[in-house]
């Protein structure tokens, strides 16, 4: 086996949560520090101990306890805004791995709850501290997610590259005038 | 040409995905989705976080949202922030005797 197919066999077991709790930028690189052998495979918590069992199962290798120094695992939250304290800031917007919140400055910022991964990266960046995490409904399921979850993550990164270079452009027509 | 076009309550968000001609616009996209751009609810529309006109034009996979307004008065939520917070007002030093 490639490391690249590898890596995505690797990818493919883990929830795309893109959280980050592992120490990488999101769940490909982590796949992709797995595969390398430069990372190991208890630093997923949304994963939880099912997740290292997965990993350890696919690379025959012996089953870790989760790393408690990347947090522990928990049963699905959501993020929710309390839209009276909502200013519209956009942090949250641009904090979000998987574009599950819609608003724009100076207008109400809602969660989309079924995109939402619980990854918590909306929660340090808002200055009025107006969002909460709520259990998830026990119909949602982490794992069936995750194709979705990694689609709407590897979209995000092609739009804001797309928006930085429509910019620049911009930018450059201006000068040249 | 994929599009998809969100009106995100608190409780519920809708999300209409969308197959358009090209030159279709976010009044197309809005009307087609079933939605009112004029509901007394929607202040604003945009995509992908930035206001945009209705007569913009779209292109692929593009996420056409509907706004609303803020409860919240920034600038009073700033002030009550600051008055619990106060910003470059030290707190009383206690003078010790001895």
């Amino acid at each position: 086996m490639t490391t690249a197919t590898r890596a995505d066999r690797i990818d493919a077991l883990l929830p795309q949560t893109q959280c980050t709790r592992c120490g990488y930028p999101g769940c490909r690189p982590y796949a992709e520090a797995i595969a390398a052998g430069a990372a190991e495979i208890n630093r997923c918590p949304p994963g939880g101990q099912a997740g290292v069992r997965a990993l350890a199962e696919l690379l025959g290798r012996a089953e870790l306890e989760l790393d408690p120094e990347c947090g522990v695992h928990a049963p699905l939250h959501l993020a929710w805004i309390r839209e009276d304290e909502c200013i519209g800031c956009l942090k949250c917007v641009q904090a979000c791995p998987v574009d599950a919140i819609v608003g724009a400055s100076k207008h109400i910022h809602t969660v989309i709850a079924e995109r939402c991964t619980g990854c918590e990266l909306c929660l340090p960046p808002c200055p009025v501290d107006c969002i909460d995490l709520v259990p998830a409904p026990a119909t949602r399921d982490r794992m069936r997610e995750a194709d979705a979850a990694r689609e709407r993550h590897a979209f995000r990164a092609f739009r804001l590259a797309r928006d930085e270079a429509e910019r620049d452009a911009r930018l450059r027509a201006r000068r040249a005038e | 040409m994929r599009v998809e076009v969100v009106c995100a309550l608190a409780e519920i968000q809708h999300c209409v995905g969308l197959d358009l001609p090209p030159g279709a616009t976010v009044a197309d996209a809005i009307a087609a989705a079933g939605f009112d751009a004029n509901a007394a609810l929607v202040v604003q529309v945009g995509i992908w976080n930035r206001p945009v006109t209705l007569a913009t034009l779209l292109r692929e996979a593009d996420r056409v949202e509907l706004y609303r307004p803020l409860r919240a008065d920034p600038k009073l939520v700033r002030r009550k922030r600051a008055e619990r917070n106060p910003v470059g007002v030290q707190p009383k030093r206690r003078v010790s005797r001895s």
